[in-house]
């Protein structure tokens, strides 16, 4: 074997703490190549602080690292990859807006290998290696786990990595793909790749790897050749000696007792015809490998999700799909995403447990205040709280607390007579995790029912009464008593019938069918098309009524004006696209029109001119600059920075000229007035900008890493994008095309006045969201922006055409609005409310916690 | 059961109470010395006749930031405030036109408008999904349009009752900053006192967990825009009567610093838990520094800048609490907490049980 070569991968004494905690105490691991070396540890063990050291992200604070032949002060993630270093994470690094083809292109011409020529098809072929189907142009956001799983390896391994890390790889597959992707490690490593595999499954680390090293708090327990040392040895090395404690006793059968839970076919998305019970005192167990449904079920009874079925909570029936009647029914669901779904982080303990129930401790609608803190603190000795105070902002709390106050919601409720608990004791530690259990049982000893997810068989046997095997959104064995134990969970979860798994997860694959007008719109160009439309319509109309309306003359000043818009826009769209906004576009506009007047005057000789132009574009770039700094590294919310800006540029630009005053000299008003036929040469070239930049927007690297940065910034950064660059990139690229629609203005205006440009601000966020591009970032077109920006002036021109007042340019554009963002965010799905965009990833990551 | 719980340490609660409140004092602290620096340097703006002229227009403001604070508690942004404000003024100086019996009539015209239009705003962005932004930019076009449409964008004299209401004044305060302050009063009471007021903010903090907690995460949502639409049109009405002849966009000079209010209270932008009276800090804060520059003698132009200065110092401050997940989702994994975890166990507590650690590994042998 390769044992004689020198490792790729070595670490050295690595030290790392966080915030004065020891994160890894004088770790040292290699990877040689050739090898499959697997990397076991708890939770909080430091396997992740290790393998995020090795890929370049984080610094060590002392030891040596040298990666593919890198060493500490020259390895960034960007560095890394190039050397062949290439990871897997346990949460796919994909950008949920861009394309599956997108995604992969981006990974790879950052990587050794590079892009080959005919692309498209070798990226088919890379995918297949993977046993992943997804088609090239989809979006990842309609991918479900498996598929963004298998494509996450597909994109390592297509790189031809000389390292390969993989962070618990097959959390989400199933049998057949997890041999596949066992294959494709065999064959790396065969052909000299180094792999290091990070699992929490002793039968893998057997099956795949020939060593292992063990991590337990932030120190190497050893390294192994895995046919030397016993499954009972490394455990043992895992948890730190051998220990007997084990779960809370079941109480003897209480079988026929009344179910306080019944459910009667219960169907939804993910799952179907589920009947279940639960009765007082039970703890009833759903178990299967992840994302065959359970969790829907679980999700769909707390009303967070639409189902069909029967419901009855202790006889009476359960209004569906509506979280306030499940609460009222007395249901509390502790969701496995603590942080984002279970947690209100800007609250305190107290405000976290008594959420749900404020109306116990409420008089005349006023809360006691004194009630409530003494029902949670009784809470917290029960539970063992661990908390300098109720008081304190719950994230200052472990995992394990955490997830205690999420159960302290359950037990400050009176009314509590279901509880949901999904992955109650993930990226949990130990000690809690015991008393966890203790917890919920003494609830279900209370009388409630609790039903306890989970994808760990061991747990479900230890904890629960009766245990429902799901497999693909189906119970396909109810195992109670005595039967509840690991081996028949096992067998139940495999054996089920295969053809059924296969049609089933093939439907939840493909993504949902989606109606047309949702498929039109979640494409590039819907926006373009019905404003192009809507253009014509309106024109067509207006011409109709009024034959001035197409008049060369009004034609070629309207081109005019549109142009100012468009380049501006077009500014705003590369911010909006990186999901921020730039408000300062209508005074820099402004600003440019000040600054101009002081060079482009009559009298003024040719260089000064050049000059000026020169001292404007010198101006944008300062300007995005400085907004771009304050949102990336002073952490500005983009309104916050750019309204600074705002105000700022509007002082500058009373500074230097107080009144009107500067007249712009006639040639330079002559050039850039200047038109071809009918329309204004500015205009044309605004065309030519919006075409090239659409371009690079899809097929070059700054256009994906800005819809990258906007869809997902870790993601993004993951994938090798650098986003800073990208975002301070954005900032300055608005306020140089600003700088271009000022000039344009300039030649409008014709003076130095210092109250103009303002209004541009508010006209280019309506010409970029009339062109479709998402307020939220990751899509949009630049062609449609500027068709947004010519019906935005071309609304405004055709009020006097049709003799129609002032207020109808208002109600036309305010109406605009509605109608086109309406229909896109209904269409497109994002559902408008982002955080429903983020339960759908949530939903789509769910097993990964904390780790 | 809650027999024996020791009281929390009093330094740990001192810290809690700091915590919660710092985002608060920071303004009031900063207006404090704003006021000590106006004294010392430039007294004649805390004259009798400069407070006089400033106070009912900073009560105007305080108005339009608590609307504005409702709204991007409940994660939106509020760009219609020029909207309803000017409209309301349009609607309380137009239709009376003058005559003051005509006047009341007017003014439970614009509420009910006002209301109205809030609703609409509330219902598009959470039933159809519109995002907050679009929609009150879509809003203020709409409000604008009726605005000039009836007064074809002319001032009309505002009537004499209003005037009389609005220039007055009760146990020496002026009416309009009593009616903002009270305002404030009620809506801080309603907020953090309330079951209410406290779900309101909660669901504010976090959409998910809102909903997963069984809260009206959309009713919250809409109650913002209606209250905030109140707000706006008690403003302009407020504003119709400060004014003897107000125009028809009286209203768009109090867009940016209704944000810029609210941003130097503290609420995030992003929002979440925030606070209305540390918002009317903000606007009484602006309004003073703004009377301060004038008095100074500098020019508009200055005032523009100082504005810009002592809103990114506010920002600053606040700005490193705004995202504290954005440097760990970019560096994809949590440096502050992941590590702790496995720290805080205390020495005292059970070992790990064998039972839980194979399962979780999938042992197989030794069974």
């Amino acid at each position: 074997m390769a044992e004689t070569e020198p490792p790729v991968l070595r670490l050295l004494e690595v030290r790392k703490n966080f915030e004065g905690v020891a994160a890894l105490k004088g770790v040292s691991f290699e990877a040689r190549p050739g090898e499959l070396h697997a990397l076991l540890g708890e939770n909080g063990a430091g396997k992740s602080t290790l393998m995020a050291i090795a890929a370049g992200s984080l610094v060590p604070d002392a030891g040596v690292v040298e990666v593919a032949g890198l060493s500490a002060s020259s390895l960034t993630p960007l560095a890394a990859r190039a050397e062949g270093l290439a990871i897997v994470y346990q949460h796919p690094a994909l950008v949920p807006d861009l394309t599956v083809f997108e995604n992969v292109s981006m990974a790879l011409t950052a990587s050794r290998s590079g892009l080959p020529r005919r692309r498209s098809r070798w990226v088919v072929e890379q995918l297949a290696r993977a046993g992943c189907t997804a088609p090239l142009n989809a979006r990842i956001s309609s991918l479900g786990v498996v598929q963004r799983q298998l494509l996450e390896i597909a994109k390592a391994i297509a790189s031809e990595p000389r390292i390969l890390v993989l962070d618990e790889p097959t959390a989400a597959l199933g049998a057949d793909d997890t041999e596949i992707l066992f294959g494709e490690l065999r064959r790396l490593a065969a052909s000299g790749c180094a792999v290091v595999y990070i699992t929490h499954r002793l039968a893998e680390v057997r099956a795949l790897c020939q060593r292992v090293t063990v991590l337990r708090d932030g120190e190497v327990r050893g390294t192994f050749e895995v046919d030397a040392i016993a499954d009972a040895q490394i455990l043992e090395l895992i948890v730190g000696r051998a220990v007997t404690t084990t779960f809370p006793p079941k109480p003897d059968v209480r079988a026929e007792a009344e179910p306080v839970l019944a459910v009667d076919g219960l169907s939804g998305r993910g799952f179907h015809e589920v009947t279940m019970a639960a009765s007082v005192g039970q703890i009833v167990g759903f178990g299967g490998i992840v994302g065959n449904g359970q969790g829907d079920v679980l999700r769909a009874l707390a009303g967070l999700e639409p189902a069909t079925g029967r419901v009855r909570i202790g006889g009476r029936r359960l209004r569906l799909g509506s979280p306030q009647a499940a609460l009222r029914a007395g249901i509390v669901y502790l969701s496995p995403d603590r942080l984002n779904e279970g947690l209100f982080g800007a609250l305190a303990v107290r405000e976290n447990a008594s959420v749900s129930v404020l109306g116990q401790f409420s008089q005349l609608g006023f809360v006691r205040r004194r009630a409530e803190s003494s029902a949670v603190e009784a809470q917290r000795e029960a539970l063992a709280l661990r908390t300098s105070s109720i008081n304190a902002n719950v994230l200052t709390l472990s995992g394990g607390n955490q997830q205690k106050v999420l159960i302290a919601r359950a037990l400050v409720n009176e009314g509590v007579r279901v509880v949901l608990a999904d992955e109650p004791t993930q990226g949990v530690d130990v000690g809690a995790r015991i008393e966890i259990y203790r917890i919920l049982r003494q609830l279900a000893d209370a009388g409630v029912a609790v039903v306890v997810l989970s994808s760990d068989v061991r747990e479900l046997e230890g904890l629960c009464d009766v245990v429902y095997v799901y497999s693909a959104g189906s119970v396909v064995a109810e195992l109670a008593g005595e039967a509840v134990r690991q081996d028949a969970m096992t067998e139940a979860m495999l054996t089920s019938t295969e053809r059924r798994r296969a049609v089933v997860s093939r439907s939840l694959e493909g993504g949902p069918r989606r109606p047309f007008l949702r498929r039109v719109a979640d494409g590039n160009y819907a926006a373009a098309v019905v404003i192009a439309a809507a253009v014509l319509v309106l024109g067509g109309y207006t011409d109709a009524h009024n034959s001035r309306f197409l008049t060369a003359f009004n034609l070629s000043s309207l081109t005019v004006l549109i142009s100012s818009l468009a380049f501006i826009a077009m500014g705003q769209a590369c911010v909006v696209m990186t999901g921020g906004i730039d408000l300062s576009v209508g005074p820099l506009a402004g600003l440019t029109v000040v600054v101009g007047s002081f060079f482009e005057n009559s009298g003024k000789s040719w260089w000064e001119c050049i000059g000026g132009f020169g001292v404007i574009f010198a101006v944008a770039i300062a300007t995005g600059l400085f907004n771009g700094t304050m949102v990336r590294a002073a952490k500005f919310t983009p309104v916050a920075a750019t309204l600074v800006t705002y105000i700022a540029l509007q002082g500058v630009s009373l500074v230097l000229r107080p009144f009107q005053a500067g007249y712009i000299a006639t040639s330079v008003l002559k050039v850039v007035n200047a038109s071809i036929g009918d329309f204004a040469w500015a205009f044309l070239i605004a065309l030519a900008a919006a075409v090239a930049l659409e371009y690079g927007l899809r097929r070059r690297r700054w256009g994906l890493g800005l819809r990258a940065v906007g869809s997902d910034i870790g993601a993004a950064f993951r994938l090798g994008v650098r986003p800073t660059r990208s975002v301070i990139g954005a900032y300055v690229a608005s306020s140089v095309l600003t700088a271009v629609g000022g000039v344009l203005l300039m030649a409008q205006v014709g003076v130095g006045d210092p109250t103009q440009g303002v209004s541009y601000t508010l006209a280019s966020v309506t010409a970029v969201v009339l062109g479709g591009t998402s307020i939220f970032g990751g899509r949009g077109s630049f062609v449609g922006v500027v068709l947004g920006a010519v019906l935005v002036e071309e609304l405004l021109n055709v009020t006097t055409f049709l003799g129609l007042s002032e207020a109808w340019q208002y109600w036309f554009q305010g109406v605009l609005v509605f109608v086109a963002v309406g229909i896109y965010t209904r269409a497109a799905g994002h559902g408008g409310r982002p955080s429903l965009r983020a339960l759908r990833q949530l939903l789509a990551t769910r097993e990964e916690v904390a780790s | 059961m809650a027999i024996g719980v020791p009281p929390a340490p009093a330094g740990a609660r001192a810290r809690d109470v700091v915590a919660r409140w710092r985002t608060s004092i920071g303004i009031f602290v900063g207006t404090g010395l704003l006021y000590a620096l106006s004294a010392i340097v430039e007294p004649q703006s805390l004259g009798k006749g400069a407070l006089a002229a400033m106070w009912p227009f900073a009560a105007v403001l305080v108005l339009a930031s608590l609307g504005q604070t409702l709204v991007v508690q409940q994660r939106g942004i509020d760009l219609s405030v020029p909207g309803f404000i000017s409209l309301t003024v349009v609607l309380v100086t137009h239709l009376p036109n003058g005559s003051s019996s005509k006047l009341a009539g007017a003014v439970l015209l614009a509420y009910g408008v006002s209301i109205g239009a809030g609703l609409v705003s509330g219902l598009m962005v959470t039933k159809i999904g519109i995002p907050s932004i679009v929609q009150t930019l879509g809003m203020n076009a709409v409000l604008y349009g009726i605005d000039v449409g009836i007064s074809n964008g002319t001032p009309t004299q505002t009537t004499t009752a209003l005037q009389n209401f609005a220039n007055g004044s009760a146990l020496g305060i002026p009416v309009p900053l009593l009616v903002g302050l009270a305002a404030a009063l009620v809506l801080e009471l309603t907020i953090k006192r309330t079951s209410a007021g406290r779900r309101f903010e909660a669901s504010g903090s976090s959409y998910a967990a809102g909903r997963a907690a069984g809260l009206h995460c959309d009713r919250h949502q809409i109650a913002a825009y209606i209250g905030a639409a109140v707000l706006y049109c008690t403003a302009g009405v407020m504003l119709a009567g400060i004014v003897t002849q107000p125009d028809a966009f009286s209203g768009d000079s109090y867009l940016l610093p209704s944000v810029a209010a609210v941003v130097l209270g503290g609420t995030s932008l992003l929002g979440g838990v925030g606070s209305v009276v540390a918002s009317t800090g903000g606007a009484i804060f602006l309004s003073q520094l703004q009377q301060f520059v004038l008095t100074t003698g500098a020019s508009a132009a200055v005032q523009n800048l100082v504005e810009a200065g002592a809103l990114a110092v506010g920002v600053a401050v606040y700005g490193i609490r705004f995202r504290p997940g954005l440097l760990t989702s970019v560096v994809g994994r949590r440096p502050r907490r992941a590590p702790a975890a496995s720290v805080r166990v205390a020495p005292s507590q059970p070992e790990p049980p064998p039972e839980v650690v194979r399962a979780r590994y999938g042992a197989t042998d030794g069974d």
